[in-house]
C-alpha cells in the first residue's frame, strides 16, 4: 500500500487554561468552531495530513491541559514534540504574561531544536484586548520566534500559523529531508522515518536532531 | 437525597436546546425516559408529517392542509374508475391515532389515469400499471408494519426496563437502605449493584458508600461557601488584596484559581446546557467548587474536578453533593491525582500495567512498541471518574460499582474499555490508538461493556490490586532512598 504521507511531525499546544488551544486545533483539522468547549483534561489528539514543499507531512497534534497543575504532567509530552505553539489570549495579560513561564518549560523539557511559534489568539475580539499587537511581536522577537494573532472564531490565521510551524520543523531537519527528496522515488525508504514511535525515548535519544 | 424520586427539571431545557440530540445521547437516560417518549412522539408525530408531503409530491397533489383527507378521497375515485366498490372507511382508520400498529401514508400512495389531453393508455399497461401500483402499496405496508413491530418491541423492553428499575428501587428503600450496615457487603446486594443503582435512590446510595470520614458537616458547608462568597466579592470589586490567612497561597494563584472555576464551569458537560451561566445547576457547580477551594486550599481547584462535582450534584442536593465530593476527593487515589503527586501517579500507572499484561497481554505488547503510556488515557478516565469519556449514565453505573469496590474498580474499567476494542486497537498505529482512547465513541454497547469489565480479573499472581500498588509503592520508596531517582 502507498504511503499516504512522507514523514510525521508531533506537534504541541501549550499556553494557558482557556486561551483556545482545543478551538484553534478543532478550526485547524475539522473547520469547526464551537464557543462552548469541554475542557482538556490530560492531553488531546488530532492529526492532519499537508503538504508542504511538495512533501505530505502527517503532524500529530499534542493538545494539553493548560492549568499549572497538570504541567509536571504535561512537559513529560515536550519532549516528543519537534514543534511547540505557545499560546496566549490577547484578551488575557496574564496568559501573556506567563508565556515567559512556558517558554523557560520549554527550554528545560524539549528536546533542542524545537522549533516554537507564538500564537495570540482570539483575535476577533478587539473590543476586550488587552494585549497589544505590538506586545506579541516584541515578545516573538526576544525569544526569536515567529509570531501570529489568530482566530479560530473567525478562521484568521489558522492555517497560517500551523503550515509555518510545520515548514519550520521542516527546514530544522533539512539534511534528514534532503535524504527524503533524493530517495522521492522511493517509498520505503520515506516510510521508515514514521517507525520512531518504536524506539525507546530516553534522553540521550531524544537530544539527538532526529525525527522523534 | 430528600424525594426518592427527584424531578428531573433538565427535560425542558434538553427540548428546547439546539444540540437535542447530543444532549439527549449524553443524558440520564433513566430518569429522562418520560421525556424521551414525549421527545419520541414528538419526532415521530413530525416525521409522519413529513411522510405526507413525500407522498404529496410523489402523487403530484398540490400542497394542501389535510393531505390524508385529499388522498382518500382520490383513493376512492380510483377504486370507483377501477369498477370496485368502494368500501367505507374502515373504522380502524378513524382510530389510527391510538394505535401505533395501523400502517400510515401508504393510502396517499396515488394512481393516477393520463392526463385527458394524452391518449389513454392502452388496456394492459394500464392492468400492468395497476399491479405495479398494488404491489408498492403492499411493500410499503409490509415496511411500515415492521417499524410499527419496532417500535411496539422497543416500547416493551422500555417498560421491561423501567418495571425492573421500579423493583430495585423498591427493594433498596425497603430491604436494603434500612439495615445498610449489615446488607452492604452481602452477596445478593452486591449483585443488584453490579446491575446499576436505580436513579432514584443512587445518591443516597453513593452517599452511604463513599461515607463521611472528615465528618464535614451542613454548616461547615456554609462557612466554606460564605467564605468562597466574600472572596468572590473582593475580586469583583477589584480588591485583590485579601486578608493574608493563607500566606503559603498567594492571591494572584487563588484569584487564578476562582477565575478557572468559572471558566471550567461553563465547560462542563456544555451539551447539557444545565451548569452554564443561568442554567439550573450552574451556583450548585459554582458554590460547590468554590466552597471546597476553601476547605482544602491546599488541594484547590484542579481541572476534572468540576465534572466530579457536576456528577454529584445530578444526584445529590448541594450540601450532601460538597460532603460527598469532599471525602471523594480525599480518597488516596484522588489524592495522588489532584494534587499531581507524580511519583505515586507513576506508581499507579505501573500498577495498572500489571493487571494490564495479565489480562490483554498482546495488546498490552502493541502499545508498548508503539510506546502508547498509560498516562496518555488514563489520565483523563481517572481525574474525571469517566464522567467525561463515557455517555453520563454508563459513567453512573462506573461510579455504582467505583462506591462499591473502591480506586481498583477504576483501573479495571480501564481494563474493560481496552478489552472492548481489543481487536481494533491492534490494527491501530499510536496516533489512531490514542485518538479512540482519549475520545471513546459516543455509543457504547452497555451490557457488552459490562461484560467486559466482568472478565478482567484483578488479581496477579495471587496479589491482588491492593497488594500490587503496595509492593510498587514500596519499591520506588525504597530507589528514592537508595540513589536519587531516575528522572522520567
Amino acid at each position: 500500500m502507498a504511503k499516504q504521507y512522507d514523514v510525521l511531525f508531533r506537534l504541541l499546544l501549550i499556553g494557558d487554561s482557556g486561551v483556545g488551544k482545543t478551538c484553534l486545533l478543532c478550526r485547524f483539522t475539522d473547520n469547526e468552531f464551537h464557543s462552548s468547549h469541554i475542557s482538556t483534561i490530560g492531553v488531546d489528539f488530532k492529526m492532519k495530513t499537508i503538504e508542504v514543499d511538495g512533501i505530505k507531512v502527517r503532524i500529530q497534534i499534542w493538545d494539553t491541559a493548560g492549568q499549572e497543575r497538570y504541567q509536571t504532567i504535561t512537559k513529560q509530552y515536550y519532549r516528543r514534540a519537534q514543534g511547540i505553539f505557545l499560546v496566549y489570549d490577547i484578551s488575557s495579560e496574564r496568559s501573556y504574561q506567563h508565556i515567559m513561564k512556558w517558554v523557560s518549560d520549554v527550554d528545560e523539557y524539549a528536546p533542542e531544536g524545537v522549533q516554537k511559534i507564538l500564537i495570540g489568539n482570539k483575535a476577533d475580539e478587539e473590543q476586550k484586548r488587552q494585549v497589544g499587537r505590538e506586545q506579541g511581536q516584541q515578545l516573538a522577537k526576544e525569544y526569536g520566534m515567529d509570531f501570529y494573532e489568530t482566530s479560530a472564531c473567525t478562521n484568521l490565521n489558522i492555517k497560517e500559523s500551523f503550515t509555518r510551524l510545520t515548514e519550520l520543523v521542516l527546514q530544522a531537519h533539512r539534511k534528514e529531508l534532503d535524504g527524503v527528496r533524493t530517495r522521492a522515488s522511493n517509498e520505503m525508504a520515506l516510510a521508515e522515518l514514521e517507525e520512531d514511535e518504536s524506539k525507546p525515548e530516553g534522553p540521550a535519544n531524544s537530544s539527538k536532531t532526529c525525527w522523534c | 437525597m430528600k424525594s426518592p424520586s427527584r424531578p428531573f427539571p433538565v427535560g425542558t431545557s434538553l427540548l428546547r436546546s439546539n444540540h437535542c440530540s447530543e444532549s439527549w445521547r449524553r443524558g440520564l437516560v433513566l430518569p429522562f425516559l418520560k421525556w424521551r417518549n414525549l421527545l419520541a412522539r414528538k419526532q415521530n408525530a413530525r416525521l409522519d408529517k413529513q411522510n405526507d408531503l413525500g407522498w404529496k409530491l410523489f402523487g403530484k397533489l398540490p400542497l394542501r392542509e389535510n393531505a390524508q383527507k385529499d388522498s382518500k378521497k382520490i383513493q376512492k375515485e380510483y377504486e370507483d374508475k377501477a369498477g370496485r366498490p368502494s368500501k367505507p372507511p374502515s373504522p380502524k382508520q378513524n382510530v389510527r391515532k391510538n394505535l401505533d400498529f395501523e400502517p400510515l401514508s401508504t393510502t396517499a400512495l396515488i394512481l393516477e389515469d393520463r392526463p385527458a389531453n394524452l391518449p389513454a393508455k392502452p388496456a394492459d399497461e394500464a392492468q400492468k400499471h395497476r399491479q405495479q401500483y398494488e404491489e408498492m402499496v403492499v411493500q410499503a405496508k409490509k415496511r411500515e408494519l415492521k417499524e410499527a413491530q419496532r417500535r411496539k418491541r422497543q416500547l416493551e423492553e422500555r417498560c421491561r426496563l423501567e418495571e425492573s428499575i421500579g423493583n430495585a428501587a423498591l427493594t433498596w428503600n425497603n430491604e436494603i437502605l434500612p439495615n445498610w450496615e449489615t446488607m452492604w457487603c452481602s452477596r445478593k446486594v452486591r449483585d443488584l449493584w453490579w446491575q446499576g443503582i436505580p436513579p432514584s435512590v443512587r445518591g443516597k446510595v453513593w452517599s452511604l458508600a463513599i461515607g463521611n470520614e472528615l465528618n464535614i458537616t451542613h454548616e461547615l458547608f456554609d462557612i466554606c461557601l460564605a467564605r468562597a462568597k466574600e472572596r468572590w466579592r473582593s475580586l469583583s470589586t477589584g480588591g485583590s488584596e485579601l486578608e493574608n490567612e493563607d500566606a503559603s497561597f498567594p492571591a494572584a494563584d487563588r484569584e487564578a484559581s476562582l477565575e478557572l472555576i468559572k471558566l471550567d464551569i461553563s465547560r462542563t458537560f456544555p451539551n447539557l446546557c444545565i451548569f452554564q451561566q443561568g442554567g439550573p445547576y450552574h451556583d450548585m457547580l459554582h458554590s460547590i467548587l468554590g466552597a471546597y477551594t476553601c476547605y482544602r486550599p491546599d488541594v484547590g481547584y484542579v481541572q476534572g474536578m468540576s465534572f466530579i462535582a457536576a456528577v454529584l450534584i445530578l444526584n445529590l442536593d448541594t450540601e450532601d453533593a460538597f460532603i460527598a465530593f469532599s471525602n471523594l476527593l480525599n480518597k488516596p487515589c484522588q489524592m495522588a491525582f489532584f494534587r499531581v503527586d507524580h511519583g505515586l501517579m507513576l506508581t499507579y500507572f505501573a500498577a495498572f500495567e500489571v493487571f494490564f499484561e495479565e489480562n490483554l497481554p498482546k495488546l498490552f505488547a502493541h502499545f508498548k512498541k508503539n510506546n502508547l503510556t498509560p498516562d496518555i488515557y488514563l489520565i483523563d478516565w481517572i481525574f474525571t471518574l469517566y464522567s467525561k469519556s463515557l455517555p453520563l449514565d454508563l459513567a453512573c453505573r462506573i461510579w455504582d460499582v467505583f462506591c462499591r469496590d473502591g480506586e481498583e474498580f477504576l483501573f479495571r474499567t480501564a481494563l474493560g474499555v481496552l478489552k472492548l476494542f481489543e481487536d481494533i486497537l491492534t490494527k491501530m498505529d499510536f496516533i489512531h490508538m490514542a485518538q479512540l482512547l482519549t475520545r471513546l465513541p459516543d455509543h457504547l454497547p452497555a451490557e457488552e461493556f459490562f461484560a467486559c469489565i466482568a472478565t478482567i480479573q484483578m488479581q496477579s499472581r495471587n496479589k491482588k490490586w491492593a497488594q500490587v500498588l503496595a509492593a510498587l509503592q514500596k519499591d520506588s520508596r525504597e530507589t528514592e532512598k537508595g540513589s536519587p531517582p531516575p528522572r522520567h
